[in-house]
C-alpha cells in the first residue's frame, strides 16, 4: 500500500514539476536567451554593447518625439541577428519604469525598420504582469517609430496595468530610435 | 725527615690548591653562565609564548572583526535591498456634490486615501498591503483614572473624532508564486465576488461614485472594498494563442452579523432628556480576530478572456452569516460580470444576486437572546432607552450596473492646457445604468419577552442613471464631472434602500451633480 502511494506520489510529482518549472515569476529571459526570443529564425547573433552618451541620448530623444523615456540606461546591449550572412535585424535590451520599478525587455527590430517581436525579460511590479503575455506583446509586431504605441490609441490596454502598457510602448520606441541611430543611419552614411 | 716531608707536601699542595680554586671558580662561572642561559631561555620561551598568545588573540580579533563586518555588511545589504525594493504607493479621491435632498448639503467629501505598500520578500514571495483612511480627519482618545476629591476613584474616557471617519485595513497578504497557474495567497484578501471588489481603486473608474450594487446599497453581502481573512489559490492558465482563464478561490472567516452601537443624547422641548443606545445588527466583513461563528465561507471567481480587452467572469460566495448565539443561516451570492472592448467603445458590467437565508428565523433567534427589542426607563428628567434592531437584510437582493464608455481626444485640445504637457491625455464619456431589486427587505422588527411580535418586510426597486465626462491627463489621474438621477418606489424614502442618502420620508428621487478628483501614485 505504502509502495503504491509512493509510486503515485512520484508519478504526480513527475507530471506536476515540469509544469511548475515552466513558469518563473520575475525573471523570464536571461541575456543570452533574449535575441533568440525575438529572432527565432536567426542562426547567429553578434553582441554589441553601446555606451549611452549624451549625444546618443539627444539623437534618440529627437526621434522619439513627444514620447519621453522614464530612464536612460548607461549602455545598451544589442545583438545583430543573422541567418547565414544575411542580417535579419537588431535586438535591443531596454528598460522603462512601470509604476514603481523598471521593466526589462528585448525588442527585435527587423531590417524593414519595424518591430519584429518583443519579449519580457524581467518584471518587478506587484501588479500588471499581464504585459508579459504573448497575446499582449504580439500587438507590437509591425509597429514603427512613427506609430504612437499608446494604450487606447494603437495598443489594446490591459485594465489595471495601464502604466506597464505605456512603459512597454516607451521602451519599444526607444529601441526603434536606437536601432535607427546606431545601425540604419550609420549604414546609410557609409 | 718528617719536616722534609711536610715541606715537600706543602710545595706540592700549593699548586694543587691553586688549581682546585681555579676549577671551583670555573665551575661557578659555568654554573652562572648556565643559569643565565636558562633564564634567557625561559625568558625567550615566555616571550615566545606571549607573542604567540598575542598573535593568536590578534588573529582571533581580526577574524571576529571580519566575520562581524561581513555579517553586518550582509545584513545591511539585505535590509537596504529590502527597503529599496519595498514601494509605497497610494490612491485617493475627493468629490464635490450638490443634491436636491433637503438634508444633503452641497459639500466637498474626502472619499478616501489609501496607502499601498508592496515588497518582493524573496524570489516568488511577495507581500502587499492597503490601509484606508475613509473620510478621515482625526481620532483622539483620552483616558484618565484619578482620585475623587473626598474619596473614591474617577475613570474618564474621552473620544474625539470626525464624523463618518474610518481607518480600515483593506488588504494585507503574502503570496507565494509557485507557478503562473498556481499562486498561494494568505491574509486579508479581497473577496472575488464580481469584478469591482477586486479592482476597486477609485482612480481606475471614471465616475465619482461607486456603484449601488457594490457600495451604495449594497447587493454584495457587505460594502466594497470587502476583504476577508483567509487563504487560497489564484492563477492564470493560457488557452490557445490569445485566450486566458483566471481563477481565485479562498476559504475565509466570512461576512457576519456584527453589532454597531449608536449612542444618542437628546434634549427635547417640553419633554425629558433622552439617552438612547441603538444596537444595530447588520452584515459586515468578518472578524480579523477569533471568528464569532463556527462555519467558514468560500469564495471563488473564474474569468475567461478570449482575447485582450474582453472578459467574462462568474463568481460565487457562500458562508454562514450568523454568529454562534443565533441560528445557523447561510448567505449565498453569485455574480456574472464582463467587459467588451470595441475600439474606443467599452461595455463593462456586473450582475450580483444575494440570498440571505432564514431572515425571520434570525429575527426570532435575536428575540430569544435579546428578550426585548426596546427597553426604556425614566429616572427624574432623564429617559434611557435601549433598542435592538436587524438591518440591511433582505431575503434576496439582486442588481446590476453597466457602463458604456467612449474614449476620445479631439486633436485641437492637444495644444491647450489640457493636452500640451501630456503624452496621451484622454476624455471618457460614460453612461452608467443601475438597478437593484429587493425582495423581503426587512423593514422593522419588534420583540418582547423573547417573542417576535412584529416582522415587516417589503419589496423595493432602486434605479440610478449617471452620465459622466472624465478627463485623464495621465492614466492615474481623473477629473470627473457627472450628473446622476436616483429613484426608488414613489412615496418611499431613498434612505431605506441606500446607505449614503439621508432622504426624508417621501423623498424618493435625487438629482445630483458631482465633481470628482481621483489620483494614484
Amino acid at each position: 500500500m505504502l509502495e503504491k502511494s509512493l509510486r503515485l506520489l512520484c508519478l504526480v510529482s513527475g507530471l506536476v514539476y515540469p509544469l511548475l518549472a515552466i513558469a518563473q515569476e520575475g525573471i523570464f529571459l536571461k541575456e543570452p536567451e533574449a535575441p533568440k526570443a525575438v529572432f527565432s529564425d536567426a542562426t547567429s547573433f553578434d553582441r554589441k554593447e553601446i555606451r549611452s552618451t549624451e549625444e546618443l541620448r539627444e539623437k534618440i530623444r529627437q526621434r522619439m518625439g513627444k514620447t519621453k523615456t522614464s530612464l536612460w540606461e548607461e549602455s545598451y546591449v544589442t545583438f545583430i541577428a543573422k541567418k547565414g550572412d544575411t542580417v535579419l535585424g537588431y535586438a535591443v535590451i531596454v528598460e522603462e519604469i512601470g509604476k514603481h520599478r523598471p521593466i526589462t525587455f528585448v525588442v527585435g527590430v527587423g531590417s524593414d525598420r519595424k518591430i519584429k517581436d518583443a519579449a519580457l525579460m524581467v518584471y518587478r511590479e506587484a501588479y500588471g504582469g499581464e504585459v508579459r503575455d504573448r497575446r499582449f506583446l504580439q500587438q507590437y509586431k509591425g509597429k514603427q517609430l512613427t506609430d504612437p504605441l499608446l494604450p487606447f490609441r494603437d495598443i489594446q490596454n490591459i485594465s489595471g496595468a495601464t502604466l506597464s502598457v505605456e512603459a512597454i510602448g516607451r521602451g519599444s520606441k526607444k529601441a526603434l530610435a536606437l536601432v535607427e541611430v546606431v545601425f540604419f543611419e550609420k549604414a546609410e552614411r557609409q | 725527615m718528617s719536616i722534609f716531608l711536610i715541606f715537600l707536601l706543602v710545595l706540592v699542595s700549593k699548586p694543587v690548591i691553586a688549581q682546585e680554586a681555579d676549577t671551583r671558580s670555573e665551575i661557578r662561572e659555568l654554573r652562572e653562565k648556565l643559569e643565565r642561559l636558562e633564564r634567557k631561555l625561559a625568558d625567550d620561551e615566555a616571550m615566545r609564548e606571549k607573542k604567540t598568545a598575542d598573535e593568536r588573540a590578534a588573529l582571533t580579533e581580526k577574524v571576529k572583526k571580519d566575520v562581524m563586518s561581513e555579517v553586518s555588511a550582509k545584513g545591511q545589504s539585505y535590509f537596504s535591498k529590502l527597503i529599496d525594493q519595498t514601494k509605497i504607493g497610494a490612491y485617493g479621491s475627493m468629490r464635490y456634490g450638490t443634491s436636491n435632498l433637503d438634508d444633503l448639503h452641497n459639500t466637498f467629501t474626502f472619499r478616501r486615501f489609501v496607502m499601498t505598500m508592496d515588497s518582493p520578500i524573496y524570489e516568488r514571495l511577495k507581500a502587499y498591503m492597503e490601509l484606508e483612511f475613509e473620510r478621515f480627519t482625526s481620532l483622539e482618545l483620552d483616558k484618565k483614572l484619578t482620585r475623587t476629591s473626598g474619596g473614591g476613584l474617577t475613570s474618564e474616557v474621552a473620544l474625539e473624532g470626525t464624523a463618518k471617519s474610518e481607518i480600515s485595513m483593506e488588504q494585507v497578504w503574502m503570496q507565494y508564486d509557485i507557478a503562473d497557474w498556481l499562486k498561494f495567497r494568505g491574509g486579508a484578501v479581497l473577496v472575488p465576488l464580481g469584478r469591482f471588489n477586486i479592482n476597486h481603486d477609485d482612480n481606475h473608474w471614471d465616475l465619482p461614485r461607486r456603484s449601488l450594487v457594490d457600495k451604495g446599497t449594497p447587493v454584495l453581502p457587505t460594502t466594497a472594498a470587502w476583504p476577508e481573512l483567509g487563504a487560497g489559490f489564484l492563477g492564470d492558465i493560457p488557452i490557445g494563442n490569445t485566450g486566458k482563464l483566471s481563477y481565485q478561490a479562498y476559504v475565509m472567516n466570512g461576512v457576519t452579523l456584527n453589532s454597531e452601537v449608536e449612542q444618542i443624547g437628546q434634549t427635547r422641548a417640553g419633554d425629558t432628556t433622552k439617552l438612547a443606545y441603538e444596537v444595530k445588527l447588520q452584515p459586515s466583513r468578518g472578524t480579523f480576530s477569533d471568528d464569532v461563528k463556527k462555519g467558514k465561507a468560500i469564495g471563488t471567481r473564474w474569468a475567461y478572456s478570449p482575447w485582450l480587452g474582453d472578459e467574462i467572469g462568474a463568481s460565487l460566495y457562500w458562508g454562514r452569516y450568523t454568529p454562534d448565539f443565533l441560528p445557523s443561516k447561510p448567505v449565498f451570492s453569485f455574480a456574472i460580470d464582463g467587459k467588451k472592448t470595441l475600439g474606443p467603445f467599452e461595455i463593462e458590467g456586473q450582475y450580483v444576486n444575494t440570498q440571505w437565508s432564514g431572515v425571520r428565523g434570525v429575527a426570532r433567534g435575536l428575540a430569544q437572546r435579546a428578550i426585548s427589542s426596546s427597553s426604556e426607563a425614566e429616572i427624574g428628567d432623564v429617559e434611557t432607552e435601549v433598542e435592538f434592531e436587524l438591518a440591511n437584510l433582505a431575503s434576496r437582493k439582486q442588481g446590476y450596473w453597466v457602463d458604456f464608455r467612449y474614449r476620445f481626444w479631439p486633436e485641437f485640445l492637444s495644444n491647450t492646457i489640457l493636452g500640451t504637457h501630456f503624452a496621451n491625455p484622454q476624455l471618457i464619456a460614460t453612461l452608467r445604468a443601475e438597478q437593484v431589486w429587493f425582495s423581503g427587505l426587512l423593514n422593522s422588527i419588534a420583540f418582547t419577552s423573547g417573542e417576535l411580535t412584529d416582522f415587516r418586510t417589503e419589496n423595493r426597486l432602486l434605479n440610478r442613471l449617471t452620465l459622466g465626462l472624465t478627463y485623464r491627463p495621465v492614466p492615474l489621474v481623473a477629473l470627473q464631472l457627472a450628473y446622476e438621477y436616483t429613484r426608488t418606489n414613489r412615496g418611499k424614502s431613498l434612505s431605506s434602500v441606500t446607505n449614503f442618502l439621508p432622504a426624508r420620508d417621501g423623498e424618493y428621487f435625487q438629482n445630483a451633480v458631482l465633481m470628482g478628483l481621483a489620483f494614484g501614485f
